[in-house]
């Protein structure tokens, strides 16, 4: 599987020099002491979310700084394993073998107890003509979970009680 | 706000493989700006200019743009931004009471990189890069399926938009020629090629090759130069966060600040009656919606009934806005271009009727994190 090219135009006329720009050779450092909490809950399978004391806002994933307050919150809450759809689109992988492109969802969660949103991918089994804006989604574990985001195997759907209500009174 | 006045302004026919390399491209915008009121290069006191590292190949990339750029032995310096931006530090440079003419360009080659997926390098490394799901696209389709979900907007109205966009470019001489459809249907849109669900090809504002370039002159040194300068009244700037996961994105924050700013500067006190035009950087048509109701041309979710057409209630993107092309670091100086010429009466072909004041806009980031608004006005003010 490969991303799709999205450049599908040639050169014509100028002649062209290739060029190499090494940018994903970059490190990036963040804070594990202080996203320890959220790691070690990771491991044991518990989500937990920062909350800023000054706005109330619970992040998910935990943001180190409240853009809006500009302090550092560090009220660790816990949060369910449930959210819901709250926007969707999707990603489009190329099948190496068959040259087709099969559509992904990507979503943005809102997890129960959390004030933002989470962008991530849905079972692979879904199919995207499924999803929509309001469905439940239950978080997925990896079996043996290392202490990391990756520990998210992905979103699963779980029975919607409002669909269900719906058939009911049709 | 003391008045600011722009003397001139010039434009690269937009291609998406210009047979030339960037050099020129940039040599024939400046020069071009220049010629278009007869000034030259040692008139110019200030330059600044709009490109991005990872679009020129080059780190610190203005360093191979100074000659190219008019800033040989001038205060130049860079943004690494929509050209818009760049105008608003030339705009200060002017209102310092230092400088008797800025130069201010920007541009790029989007034919010599990836653009899309360069935009995967914006994406946060922690949270969002691992999973290599995020790009400019993706972020589209997110934020247009919200829009959509929060006031019940149909895929329908949105591709109304580009339709209207691309009508428009097509009696543009200065749009991308690609851009250019005349006898374009909603159904046309709806079903070009799905860029990232619901957003497809026609909704996006095609990445392609150019540069643009004004010059700005506080009020006195404008006058000298000519007699109908545009002004610029009015200006605005907000951000909104960098997660796209802490936004609604149903709506525009920083539009909506940068707009009460802007409004606040030029006494503008209701926008819908009185503005006469608007060019917007869309980067997707659903964001020219989204725009105009944090304009406040109507409330939100009213958007799809707007009358934006050139002949309309209160014109959006006559040009074509970002459909017109997208030529990255660009396209927020030729939003402002189209606006000054929809005041001077220059807009052949698509030209608003009465324009006196117009404003125009610039956008950076994912779901135009950033907004920037330039409120423009004619006559000798
Ligand atoms: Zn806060």
């Amino acid at each position: 599987m490969v991303r799709l090219e999205y450049i599908k135009k040639e050169y014509e006329k100028t002649r062209q020099m290739p060029g190499k720009w090494y940018l994903t050779s970059c490190r990036y450092k963040f804070n594990i002491t202080r996203f320890q909490p959220f790691l070690s809950a990771l491991k044991e399978k518990r989500l937990i979310g920062l909350k800023c004391r000054s706005c109330n806002t619970v992040s998910f994933p935990p943001k180190l700084v409240c853009g809006k307050c500009l302090t550092r919150p560090d009220q660790w809450v816990s949060l369910r394993e449930t959210g819901i759809v709250a926007t969707f689109t999707a990603n489009y992988m190329k099948d190496e073998t068959t040259g087709e492109a099969n559509a992904f969802p990507v979503i943005a969660v809102r997890q129960d107890g959390a004030d933002t949103t989470y962008l991530t991918q849905l079972n692979p089994k879904v199919k995207f003509e499924d999803v929509y804006v309001g469905m439940p989604v239950k978080i997925k574990w990896k079996d043996n979970t290392e202490g990391n985001l990756n520990d998210i195997d992905y979103y699963d759907c779980i029975d919607d009680p409002t669909q269900k209500m719906d058939s009911l009174t049709k | 706000m003391d008045k600011v006045g722009i003397v001139g302004y010039y434009q690269v026919q937009p291609s998406l493989n210009l047979n030339m390399g960037r050099y020129e491209m940039i040599f024939n915008t400046v020069r071009g700006a220049l010629d278009s009121v007869g000034l030259k290069r040692k008139d110019v006191t200030s330059v600044v200019s709009a490109t991005n590292d990872y679009y020129d190949g080059r780190t610190i990339s203005n360093c191979f743009t100074v000659e190219a750029g008019g800033a040989y032995l001038k205060d130049e310096s860079k943004v690494e931004m929509d050209g818009a931006y760049a105008v608003y530090y030339g705009l200060l440079r002017a209102l310092s009471g230092h400088h008797k003419l800025v130069l201010v360009w920007g541009g790029s080659m989007p034919s010599c990189f990836p653009y899309s997926s360069s935009t995967l390098l914006s994406t946060d490394p922690t949270f969002e890069r691992p999973l290599e799901i995020i790009n400019d696209l993706t972020a589209g389709g997110l934020q247009m399926r919200a829009y959509m979900n929060k006031f019940d907007v149909p895929a329908e109205d949105i591709a109304q938009v580009a339709v209207k966009n691309h009508k428009n470019a097509a009696k543009n001489t200065s749009s991308l020629p690609e851009s250019r459809m005349p006898d374009i249907s909603t159904e046309t849109v709806l079903n070009s090629d799905v860029l990232s669900s619901p957003v497809t090809e026609l909704m996006y504002s095609q990445p392609c090759d150019a540069a643009a370039c004004i010059l700005l002159a506080p009020e006195q040194q404008a006058l000298k130069i000519r007699d109908d300068p545009v002004w610029i009244t009015g200006v605005g700037y907000s951000q909104e966060t960098y997660y796209l996961g802490d936004r609604d994105l149903s709506r525009s924050q920083s539009m909506q600040d940068a707009a009460q700013m802007a409004f606040r500067m030029a006494g503008v006190k209701d926008a819908k009656k009185e503005i006469d035009v608007a060019e917007l950087y869309e980067h997707f048509s659903h964001e020219e919606l989204i725009f105009a109701e944090a304009l406040g041309f109507c409330d939100p979710g009213q958007g799809p009934s707007l009358s934006t057409e050139i002949s309309g209630g209160i014109p959006i993107n006559p040009s074509g806005g970002g459909m017109s092309g997208n030529a990255p670091c660009a396209t927020g100086i030729i939003r402002l271009i189209e606006a000054i010429k929809q005041i001077t009466g220059e807009a052949k072909g698509y030209q608003v009727k009465d324009v006196q004041r117009a404003i125009a806009s610039g956008q950076n980031g994912f779901c135009a994190q950033t907004n920037m608004l330039f409120v423009l006005e004619g006559g000798s003010k």
